[in-house]
């Protein structure tokens, strides 16, 4: 038999002498394991699906512009045969001066619009149009939505088209009506080397074939070409045809990465496809310009996730750790007694080894499926597992599995190593003190992580997502430094105070009643700190994490939401033609809605302050804090509610933004003109302001400059009929509010929206990283890891003190007064756990929120506290201390008395 | 053979006791089909090698081992087929034991281990003698604050005695109380239990592989293989 196969069957047939030991041992490195294969699970399903909705989000990837429909035809040709490309047409825009159509109800007519003229069979790949009725036939238009509400035209309808101003007419047949979903897209100026720029989608817009389009419009209008393009690059200022070659790349190779790796992908097949054209074709990149941002967010996303992740993964590798510690004493003896019998340094380390490889092996597939198992379950959409990726998580874990365990036996096996046999046998071992602690490393940890806290508050160390080409997250150093001494701190200053203080609480307690049965629990508890510590250490720290954990996804989720709120400006927004919401009362519709719980009217112009043309708001301060949620962090200066009671006080009194404050100036009290739009009678007149105060954030308002001020002032200088937006609070689920008010303001041109749809929509800000499925992974591993923490202390305890507890038992204590020993040591450790996480937890939380208050927009004005994940958490705890006491009283009260105390 | 120690009042008795460990090839008969009694006062050394049975006898009297077959009786009441709780609360009413590793509470004190044991047997037998007048008795009374690692092995055995003491004992088992500590220091814990039992009056039961420690006892059946083979005594 060669050595290793040796090694391995001594492994095996230790591993198999204690199967309670071993099954404990795999157990806990099989959770550790599984928090880690979950969290690069749940990190390669997030990349790709960040990925797929950058590529989802771009309907036309690639806009080549050429100088003629016959070189487009050529390029387009040139293009769709290349690998990678979906789709490749050729197309043209082209402005039109006007429109008119003779129906029914007379003669009806628009002004400018444009024309995007397409190939047959366009649509298969590139998705920039939608059909609502009829067909695009060869000869005839289809006209979008609005066009042909304006111009009151149906399909089988005559329309004509005015190429340029004075020029004859050009008579169509419609043969659809349908919807251009990405104007801005389509009709933007082409300028590779500028890139995207979306522009302002025109009023009226026109589908035709392109056959139909280069025989009749085409001729009356100028090519765009590399000689005039400058003059047509400007939004809405195109006069001439835009030839162009329009390109969708084959999504699924995209969407099987990272954003980083379909960014270089797409980049790659986009120099590909224009070094194959040489000086043919280059094209607007509108996919890397939204793959790019995916990048960032993603970056972000990766930094935050490993930021929350890691930290529950040590734990847990310590929950192993200290497992194998547990048993560690036994395992000293085991080897000391092989060393005895001859075998060789190397050959002890041989056989921990290859125990480590049968337990990491066994840890690292259970881990690996448990992981698998909790995506699936608790993130959205699931883990979609291929059978390389599969076989990547099960290598990693396996990895992973081997490293945890072997950590734990190698400090054994080292022990061992450093004693002689006589030393090794003994159940007493002393340590010399660790570097870290004669030079109190971990008070110097602490130390520097409240230093960096202040810092963070004090001065904004914050992430930075750097907006070059290559996308890199440009973060703070210091910033991870802040919570990551805090844990490591905290760890060795538990590992010092081996439960020092526990011992002298207890000393002082048992010393005021000798000789009752709690001055001897109390006896016997202070002195067994360290093992207390252990358990406290481990129990402690594990619901520190799942502590912090929960208060920052909860701080986050509340921001997430936050954020959106912001942006929209309430759950539900209605937003209605001038006039109308006065004149229909669609606020008091609105409001009778059911799940409505208040509502607010304001309305939304522009003004000008000096030159500068700025967003104004005009609300009502009496209903507007009632109807959306107003947060101290938006004002300088003062709260919410005293901002709005002195715009309530001032009836000309209006909030500006800080820039304003200091370009002009200004400070509360002042005397501001602004120039406002006289909807009477068309002009812009001077009227008086008086600054209130300093707003940063507003709902619903731009980031840039803003101002609000009281509607009824507003409304009495532009003399405009009403407000044009109505606000609206719910009580419930804001998409089925949004659809009853839909419904009640159905018929007077309103368009509402919701808080749910906004949440899914915001891009490019905290949202887009969603946090739940890591955190719930991680929440569900916190909870499951400190019951198994807590019932691991109660059953190590017992194992570990069984000759004690028999000896108890042998001098005739009831055996409740011996399991007494062990549950009140238990609570102990959850007692001092839960403080020490509700202490840590907090600090962790606000540290980690504090460190990315300059990514919430707006900033958090306090933690949001998930009482029921917290109660669930102490509860499992709770739980499973009561459940491995009961355990633990059933082993005494079956111990082999006999047996185990002949053992000494 | 077994022996039965007739015309004593049997305070603890055993009838065809067996006690085997294990199964198959590695079945041990650890005891095979022993009778014994012992008196209320009586003093008795179960002599014999290791291995012979005598810390497995030591435990089926006290409860802490249940027989294979046969019957174990305390103060005439049935003890081996009561449960374990009810076991610990016969050896509560005055049974003791003195190991061979002295088996201290290790994170209590000499004290509190003494004063522990009291705490328990007074609960059934009413308050007994004091834990620092039992100390002083085995004359560690300065020791009473010390852990038991802190003691050396002869001070651990004194206080596994006094504990056994508190326990105010009818019954006291002595499972090679000396087997541990060097001959002077075995003498005098002996000398010193010896004493103990004359004035107090318990029932006192020796194992040992010793015939000098025998020597001391009323009789002295000698166990081998399991069976009680021939008795010694009475002095």
């Amino acid at each position: 038999m060669t050595r290793i196969a040796l090694h391995a069957r001594l492994a095996l047939a230790g591993l198999a002498r204690s199967p309670a030991r071993t099954a404990l041992r795999i157990a806990v490195v099989t959770a550790a394991v599984a928090l880690l294969a979950g969290m690069l699970l749940f990190i390669g399903h997030s990349l790709r699906t960040a990925s797929a909705s950058a590529v989802r989000q771009v309907p036309l990837d690639w806009q080549g512009p050429v100088s003629s429909y016959k070189q487009a035809r050529a390029v387009a040709t040139g293009v769709s045969r290349q690998a990678g490309i979906a789709e490749a047409a050729a197309t043209a825009t082209a402005p039109f001066a006007a429109s008119t159509h003779a129906g029914p109800a007379g003669r009806t007519s628009t002004s400018q619009g444009s024309v995007l003229a397409v190939p047959p069979g366009y649509g298969r790949g590139i998705h920039t149009f939608r059909l609502l009725h009829g067909s695009l036939k060869p000869g005839d238009v289809v006209l979008d939505q609005q066009m042909a509400a304006t111009l009151q035209a149906r399909v089988g309808d005559r329309v004509t088209l005015e190429p340029r101003p004075g020029s004859p007419p050009k008579r169509y047949t419609v043969s659809g009506v349908g919807l251009i979903t990405v104007p801005d897209q389509v009709f933007q100026p082409l300028n590779p080397l500028l890139g995207p720029a979306p522009a302002q989608p025109p009023e009226n817009a026109v589908l035709m074939p392109i056959s139909t389009f280069a025989r009749t419009l085409a001729p009356e209008l100028a090519p765009i070409t590399a000689a005039n393009a400058a003059s047509n690059a400007q939004p809405g200022a195109q006069k001439g045809v835009q030839w162009e070659v329009q390109a969708q790349l084959d999504a699924g190779p995209l969407v099987a990465g990272s954003p980083s790796a379909a960014l270089k992908l797409a980049d790659q097949t986009r120099n590909r496809v224009e070094s194959s054209l040489p000086g043919r074709v280059q094209f607007v990149d509108n996919l890397s310009d939204s793959l790019t941002t995916a990048s960032e967010d993603s970056l972000y996303a990766q930094a935050l996730y490993i930021m929350l992740a890691v930290p529950g993964a040590l734990v847990a590798l310590g929950v192993a750790y200290l497992a194998a510690l547990g048993t560690s004493e036994r395992d000293r003896r085991d080897l000391a007694l092989l060393r005895a019998r001859g075998a060789r340094r190397r050959d002890l380390v041989a056989l921990a080894a290859a125990e480590s490889v049968g337990l990491g092996v066994a840890a690292g597939l259970l881990g690996a499926a448990l992981g698998f198992v909790a995506v699936q379950l608790l993130v959205n959409g699931g883990a979609h597992l291929t059978t390389g990726r599969a076989l990547v998580t099960v290598a990693v874990s396996v990895l992973l599995g081997v490293l945890g365990s072997g950590a734990a036996r190698i400090a054994a096996t080292e022990s061992v190593l450093r004693r002689t046999v006589a030393e090794g046998r003994r159940s007493a071992v002393r340590d010399r003190p660790a570097a870290w602690r004669r030079y109190y490393l971990d008070l110097l940890a602490l130390a520097l992580s409240g230093l960096i806290y202040w810092l963070t508050i004090r001065t904004g160390f914050s992430a930075v997502v750097n907006p070059d080409a290559n996308p890199t997250l440009s973060l703070s150093i210091y910033m991870f430094f802040g919570p990551a001494l805090l844990w490591i701190g905290a760890t060795l200053l538990l590992v010092r105070v081996r439960g020092r203080a526990v011992a002298w609480l207890a000393g002082r307690a048992a010393a005021r009643n000798p000789g009752s049965l709690g001055s001897f629990l109390l006896a016997s508890a202070g002195r067994r700190g360290p093992a207390i510590n252990r358990g406290l250490l481990v129990v402690g720290l594990l619901l520190a994490f799942g502590v912090s954990l929960a208060i920052f996804a909860a701080t986050y989720d509340q921001q997430a939401r936050a954020d959106a709120q912001l942006t929209l400006g309430a759950d539900v927004t209605v937003a209605a033609p001038p006039g109308a919401i006065a004149k229909h009362d669609l606020a008091g519709k609105v409001a009778a809605v059911r799940g409505v719980a208040a509502t607010t009217p304001l309305d939304h112009s522009y003004a000008y302050v000096g030159p500068d043309l700025q967003d104004t708001y005009g609300i009502d301060p009496a209903t507007f804090p009632h109807a959306t949620s107003l947060r101290d962090s938006y004002f300088l200066g003062g709260t919410a509610s005293q901002m709005m009671s002195r715009l309530q006080q001032t009836r000309d009194g209006i909030m500006v933004s800080l820039e304003t404050i200091n370009d002009y100036s200004l400070k509360p009290g002042d005397l501001l003109r602004l120039r406002v739009l006289d909807q009477r009678t068309g002009h812009f007149r001077v009227v008086p302001f008086h600054v209130v105060g300093t707003v940063q954030e507003f709902p619903s308002a731009p980031r840039d400059s803003f101002m609000v001020t009281n509607l009824s002032y507003l409304e009495s200088a532009t003399h405009a009929p009403g407000p044009n937006e109505v606000f609206a609070r719910s009580t419930g689920d804001p998409g089925a509010v949004a659809t009853g008010v839909a419904a009640a303001t159905r018929g007077f041109g309103t368009r509402v929206e919701n808080l749910d749809d906004q949440t899914a929509k915001t891009v490019t800000s905290i949202t887009t990283v969603d946090l739940s499925g890591i955190s719930h992974i991680e929440e569900a591993f916190a909870v499951a890891l400190a019951a198994a923490a807590i019932a691991m202390f109660v059953l190590t305890a017992v194992a570990e003190r069984k000759h004690e507890l028999a000896t108890m038992a042998a001098v005739g204590a009831p055996l409740r007064e011996v399991a007494a020993f062990v549950w009140s040591e238990a609570g102990l450790v959850l007692g001092a756990g839960v403080l020490l996480a509700a202490g840590l937890g907090w600090l962790l939380a606000t540290m980690l929120v504090a460190m990315l208050t300059h990514v919430f927009d707006p900033p958090p004005d306090h933690l949001a506290i998930p009482w029921r994940y917290l109660a669930a958490l102490g509860g499992a705890s709770l739980a499973a201390m009561l459940g491995s006491c009961a355990l633990a009283a059933r082993r005494l009260r079956a111990l082999p008395l006999g047996a185990i105390l002949r053992e000494r | 053979m077994s022996t039965v120690l007739a015309g004593s009042t049997a305070l603890a008795a055993c009838r065809s006791v067996s006690v085997t460990y294990g199964r198959g090839e590695a079945r041990v008969d650890a005891l095979r089909d022993v009778d014994l009694e012992i008196a209320a006062d009586g003093f008795l050394a179960l002599l014999g090698r290791s291995g012979s049975g005598k810390t497995t006898l030591l435990h089926i009297l006290g409860g802490l081992l249940v027989p294979t077959a046969g019957t174990v009786s305390w103060r005439g009441e049935p003890l081996s087929t009561l449960d374990a709780a009810a076991r610990g609360e016969a050896r509560a009413r005055g049974i003791a034991y003195v190991f061979q590793g002295s088996n201290l509470i290790p994170h209590l004190t000499a004290w509190e281990n003494v004063a522990y044991a009291a705490r328990v047997a007074s609960r059934i037998r009413g308050e007994g003698p004091r834990p620092n007048a039992l100390l002083t008795l085995v004359g560690l009374r300065d020791k009473g604050g010390s852990l038991p690692a802190e003691l050396s092995g002869g001070e651990s055995q004194r206080v596994a005695v006094a504990r056994a003491l508190a326990q105010q004992p009818e019954l006291l088992l002595c499972d090679e109380p000396t087997g541990h500590l060097d001959t002077d220091t075995g003498g005098r814990v002996l000398d010193m239990i010896e004493a103990l039992r004359e004035e107090l009056g318990f029932a006192l039961v020796i194992a040992t592989h010793d015939a000098d420690v025998a020597a001391r006892a009323e009789r002295a059946p000698e166990l081998a293989g399991g069976r009680i083979r021939e008795e010694t005594g009475p002095r």
